[in-house]
């Protein structure tokens, strides 16, 4: 794959996937960030933009927590709008998915 | 690059930004650097790790931008939105500079009209108020101070029309703009840069 379909595509699907982490339980940044980082190689310092960008648009909302380790952590929680969006994007994504699985499979 | 001089140059790159708002930011990089030593990474790992700290400032402030004017709609938010659309290094500026200067100056001559307009009625009204200022010119022609009144009226309908239509298509094309370098400049651009460095 050339690296710039590759870019072009993690864009696409960035905000999809940080929606579907957090479906999974509320996280705070630096692990969103870290599991992001390993798992399509965005840089660490680029979830703050999409973050905050997130919040603004009422998909996530936050609260402080306690930790056991330092000061309190900023967690990030799915919003019902938050919700909303990652159901629609990914039904979107399977769609789509299928639609190029069937495309590769007629041309192999 | 160590965590003083990472958020050092983070915070130089977000002036211009209200207090609160680049606090918060600077607070989560803070914060991230936190967890990261905690994590048993060193300093300039982290730093590496988060990428380059200007080109997250103008990204942070493009998207501080991008907010102001979706919430406020001034002239003061437009020009900051454009600016920090601009400031995106990485923006396709053959493909943006023609755009908005074509749309800037369609923007300004619909405004200018609208101002003319506007003008044009306020001095239809005053020929109503002070019929003598048309002694000049042949009496009777532009008949009753009545139809002077509904020409000025319609003159000034016709301005606030179309500045309302210029408003419009302003808000249009900024959403527009700001859709388009979400879409293409937002994230990754700095692991990219990162895999480059490497």
């Amino acid at each position: 794959m050339s690296e710039s379909l590759q870019v072009q595509l993690k864009k696409g699907v960035l905000e999809m996937c940080v929606l579907a982490l957090l479906s999974k339980g509320d996280n705070y940044a630096y692990d969103i960030a870290a599991r992001m980082a390993e798992a399509v190689g965005m840089g660490e310092g680029t979830i703050y933009p999409l973050m905050r960008r997130m919040q603004n648009e009422d998909l996530v909302s936050t609260y402080l927590q306690e930790s056991a380790s330092g000061p309190p952590r900023k967690y990030y929680k799915l919003t019902k709008a938050g919700a909303a969006a990652l159901k629609s994007q990914r039904a979107e994504w399977d769609a789509f998915e299928i639609a190029v699985a069937k495309i590769m499979g007629d041309a192999s | 690059m160590n965590r003083a001089s990472f958020l050092a140059e983070l915070r130089m790159g977000l002036s211009g930004l209200p207090a609160q708002e680049k606090e918060e930011t600077i607070a989560d990089y803070d914060a991230h650097f936190s967890e990261g030593l905690a994590a048993g990474r060193s300093e300039a790992a982290i730093a590496a790790a988060l990428g380059d700290p200007a080109r997250l400032a103008k990204e942070l402030r493009a998207e501080a931008g991008f907010r102001r004017w979706e919430s406020e709609r001034s002239a003061g938010s437009i020009v900051g939105a454009v600016i920090a659309l601009l400031g995106l290094a990485t923006l396709d500026l053959i493909f943006l500079v023609p755009f908005v200067c074509v749309m800037a100056a369609i923007l300004i001559a619909l405004f200018a009209s609208a101002v003319a307009l506007a003008f044009a009625g306020g001095a239809v009204w005053l020929l109503a108020i002070f019929p003598g200022m048309m002694v000049a010119g042949p009496t009777g022609m532009l008949g009753s101070v009545a139809a002077l009144w509904l020409a000025g009226l319609g003159l000034i309908a016709a301005a606030i029309g179309l500045g309302a239509l210029a408003w419009l298509l302003m808000d249009i094309v900024v959403r527009g703009l700001v859709n388009y370098a979400r879409l293409h400049f937002r994230l990754l651009d700095s692991a990219q840069h990162n895999e480059d460095k490497e």
